[in-house]
């Protein structure tokens, strides 16, 4: 057993303590070893609050709302927080773990653990106008690593496009939390505008382009450590859905669907790895906030569990492309690399997750889309029908990039003088990753039961305000 | 039938993992392993259908209750047992243990062993699992595993180009025949509100629901057989079958000459009672299987060699199996495919060995044997010979069709909308106010 209390301080100070020590003359990799083991112990921390926080705890409370059925907790662990804690440390974790050493430094090291202290307090509050504060600093994190010149044109696309994902949310939750605004019309254009911010940064169309330029010309490490947690999904659970009314989220839903088929189709012909990697990502948070969108238990669990799947297998498949690059340098799909028989283990594992991202059976992946389609088909009939092609196109576009980065020519005997082998660490990593992943594969109830919880708690809050929301209708007259 | 499931699945997650680790295992404990999990396998299902046969029971379902969540909804595990899925799977497990056994041999000391064997064992842990599926779940687990693992097979001699290019070609009418059959899994589900292959196929059990008719069962069947017609290589995705024959004999025999090819005649076989259900679905059927008998029959005599003869000449036989299923003529069927699926493992098999043969042969004789073809020739007219033996060189011009109607639409469109992304990019930076393009330029390290 954890005290919840003790568990979130952990997670909290943990990132915290590295950004601290980060400004210490330490030798890079000593640091990184420390953040490393941070990392481990976070992760261990917050399985162990997964496991036992069964329950909604509020820690520390928000301001409640007249008329509103409970205030937005400042503080709390819930169903929906207790898989995404884990899940925000392994990511870090993956980042620190098998960042190749010419990439590393002590100013990215500090970044990426600003960046989980972020999404960790991020899943951990449903108070609006913290997340708005959150967004913008993970806004700025992210500006931050492509501060240098080679990415200027990058860095004025996120500003742009994430500039007005920003600007969009603070308009959008300050209609939502201002008290004259409750039950009226502003309070709907206020959750149009957060859920319009959140699509933005889910790279949905048409406000997708950004996504796979900062992917192919972008840095590609910060790139994967502001996208996977998909903190605009987050936004739309706890902002959204228990607001928005249905024809909202349908608009949502047909968004993003026809995106997952967009992406998907997108990444099969792209010559570029990191461009496919974007469009990749494009398409998979898409599939989660068709998710999301929907209103059935099984169908928003799904998207839940899509969303943990997606995150892990695409932020794995990411840094297996960013170890090539750091022993191959950029890579062109439409030439064969090989390098198979040198590297196994990064070959299986690229596949391995690329498999999880298109949902193969026996993958995670799997286990969500099934939650997804069966829950919404029958509501929304054309989305499992969206989620066939989508599926089939990421497989053929993982498949095309695996034999394009591994496979089809026989390495010379010059470049057998090169170690291009994984370290143990990174072997290690990897491995881990594709047996977590698999094993979840086949035994998905633990976790997909939690995700039922989660999709429950979600729509009893969504009843709650939906009833309360038309008495101060009804109150306040014709 | 748990040991008959359960083998394969064991074998192929204990190959899995070491693999994984880094740490495969010597080739004789592989090559064990293999050899056990396969013979107990073949026996368990021996077994369980000398009792079926003796026990006269009906078709039943052993059920496992839910695998991917106690609440309402997700996956049954469920397994239909009846004699033709037991003997399918008895089959498939017999002539995977004779396959694993030359594998083993055929294989020695080639670099890819342990990789060969691990795909193997997910094949044939797919093949049982599509002989016996009793929900849609469970049959598409085994259908995406089949087709993988035989993608993967075709590039097993993956340091040369070709055989991966072939491969990508294979996994992509694979991806269509996926599709096919996700969607009528959806649309089943949709429909009767279940998973059920009991349901999808026909059951006397008046608890399980209503058996599907009028435009349902037409839409299912259809999408069925466009989902056989993609595994099977029937007509129009025949052109992925020569290009499968890049992978290592073993698995050439295994996948194009018995099992994987009669997946899809299996299937059909299996979904008779819904094919009963629709004219249309039967006759789009029957088509196809004559279509690709024809074609195929002309095609294998013009190939050069011998494992694409004998993979076309296998086309010829499906395409019959599927004609006799939409016809109605299911034991016949089925009779035909089982000892189809024999006698062309064994010349998969001996395709290494046919010119040594010929050779021992005309010595034996003590001179060339004479050509033993000429009289469907002789049918052909002058004037079209040329002409059809040109169609039947380029194998009905199928890649050649594909290509432009399907492949390079879709290229320049992709190509475009990426095009119109790098312009949206520069459009909206251009566009925007400058305080917001400017953010980004005070960003510190």
């Amino acid at each position: 057993m954890i005290d919840s209390r003790v568990g979130i301080v952990a997670l909290v100070a943990l990132p915290a303590l590295v950004v601290a020590v980060s400004y210490i003359r330490l030798d890079v990799e000593r640091l990184r070893q420390y953040a490393v083991s941070s990392a481990i112990v976070m992760l261990l921390t917050a399985l162990a609050l997964a496991i036992t926080s069964n329950a909604r705890a509020v820690l520390v409370s928000g301001v409640v709302r007249d008329g509103a059925p409970q205030g937005e907790a400042l503080l709390r662990i819930d169903a929906l927080s207790s898989a995404l804690l884990p899940f925000a440390a392994g990511l870090w974790l993956l980042t620190v773990a098998v960042t190749p050493r010419g990439a590393l430094d002590r100013g990215g090291l500090r970044r990426t653990a600003l960046a989980t202290l972020v999404t960790v307090a991020s899943f951990l509050t449903e108070s609006a106008l913290l997340l708005l504060l959150l967004w913008i600093l993970s806004i700025w994190t992210f500006i931050a690593a492509l501060s240098d010149a080679r990415h200027r044109h990058q860095r004025r696309v996120v500003s742009v496009y994430l500039g007005l994902s920003a600007v969009l949310l603070a308009i959008g939750v300050a209609l939502l939390i201002m008290p004259m605004t409750m039950g009226t019309r502003l309070e709907v254009v206020g959750v149009w505008l957060v859920a319009l911010a959140a699509v933005i940064r889910a790279g949905i169309i048409p406000f997708h382009a950004w996504v796979p330029e900062v992917f192919d010309h972008g840095r590609l490490g910060p790139a994967i450590l502001f996208s996977a947690p998909q903190l605009g999904a987050y936004v739309t659970v706890v902002l959204v859905v228990p607001r928005a009314a249905p024809d909202l989220l349908r608009v949502l839903a047909v968004l993003a669907l026809a995106t997952a088929v967009y992406g998907a189709g997108l990444a099969l012909v792209q010559t570029s790895a990191r461009r496919a990697l974007g469009y990749l990502f494009v398409s998979q948070s898409s599939l989660v906030m068709a998710g999301l969108d929907c209103t059935s238990v099984s169908a928003l669990a799904g998207g839940l569990l899509l969303w943990l799947s997606a995150g892990i297998a695409f932020a794995g498949l990411a840094r297996c492309v960013l170890v090539l690059e750091a022993r191959r340098g950029r890579l062109d799909l439409s030439t064969h690399h090989g390098g198979y028989e040198r590297m196994p283990v990064l070959a299986t594992s690229f596949l391995a997750m690329g498999l999880a991202c298109t949902g193969f059976p026996g993958t995670l992946g799997f286990a969500g889309q099934e939650l997804l389609v069966d829950g919404a088909v029958e509501m929304f009939p054309v989305m499992g029908f969206a989620v066939v092609v989508a599926s089939a196109l990421t497989g053929l576009a993982v498949l095309r990039m695996y034999f394009a980065l591994f496979c089809g020519r026989r390495e010379t005997a010059l470049d057998a003088t090169i170690h291009l082998g994984l370290t143990r660490r990174e072997a290690w990593t990897f491995a881990s990753l594709v047996i977590a992943l698999v094993g979840m594969g086949v035994m998905p109830r633990p976790i997909a039961d939690s995700r039922f919880a989660a999709s429950e708690e979600i729509l009893r809050t969504r009843q709650g305000l939906i009833a309360s929301s038309a008495v101060t209708q009804q109150d306040a007259g014709p | 039938m748990l040991v008959g499931i359960g083998s394969p699945a064991l074998l192929l997650a204990v190959l899995g993992v070491f693999s994984m680790i880094n740490r495969p295992l010597r080739e004789q404990w592989t090559g064990r392993l293999a050899a056990g999990s396969m013979t107990m396998a073949s026996l368990a299902f021996v077994a369980a259908l000398v009792l079926y046969l003796t026990s006269s029971t009906d078709m039943f379902v052993l059920s496992y209750g839910s695998w991917l969540t106690s609440h309402e909804g997700g996956i049954a595990v469920e397994f239909l047992v009846d004699s033709l899925s037991l003997a399918f799977a008895a089959l498939s497990a017999a002539i995977a243990g004779v396959v694993a056994a030359f594998s083993n041999r055929y294989l020695h000391r080639e670099p890819g062993y342990n990789r060969y064997f691990v795909l193997f064992a997910m094949f044939v842990t797919g093949m049982i699992l599509v002989s016996l599926a009793g929900t849609v779940g469970v049959l598409f687990t085994g259908w995406e595993m089949v087709g993988l693992s035989s993608a993967l097979l075709v590039a097993f001699f993956h340091e040369r180009s070709a055989p991966v290019t072939n491969a990508i070609r294979v996994f992509s009418i694979y991806r269509i025949s996926d599709a096919a059959m996700l969607a009528a899994a959806v649309h089943l589900h949709h429909v009767a509100g279940s998973g059920s292959l009991a349901l999808l196929f026909g059951s006397a059990d008046p608890h399980v629901g209503t058996v599907l008719t009028g435009t349902d069962a037409t839409l299912i069947a259809t999408l069925l057989v466009v989902a056989v017609a993609g595994k099977s290589a029937l007509l129009p995705f025949s052109g992925w079958l020569p290009r499968a024959m890049e992978g290592p004999t073993p698995s050439s025999a295994v996948y194009y000459g018995s099992l994987s090819i009669h997946a899809g005649c299996f299937l059909l076989l299996r979904a008779a009672p819904l094919l009963e259900q629709s004219m249309v679905a039967r006759l789009l059927a029957g088509m196809i299987g004559l279509a690709t008998a024809l074609f195929s029959t002309v095609v294998t005599r013009v190939q050069s060699d011998v494992k694409s003869s004998l993979a076309y000449a296998s086309l010829t036989q499906v395409g019959i199996i599927v004609v006799e299923i939409a016809l109605g003529l299911h034991t016949l069927a089925f009779v035909h495919l089982t000892g189809h699926a024999c006698f062309r493992l064994l010349q998969f098999l001996s395709a290494p060995n046919v010119l040594h043969d010929l050779h021992g042969l005309e010595a034996a004789v003590g001179e060339r044997l004479a050509s033993s073809s000429g009289y469907f020739e002789s049918l052909i007219p002058d004037a079209a010979r040329r002409r059809v033996y040109l169609f039947a060189l380029e194998r009905g011009f199928l890649d050649a069709i594909l290509d432009r109607l399907a492949v390079e639409p879709f290229h320049r469109v992709a190509r475009w909308c990426t095009r119109l992304d790098h312009f949206l990019c520069d459009f909206v930076v251009r566009a925007a106010p400058s305080i917001l393009v400017d953010a980004g330029e005070s960003g510190d390290d």
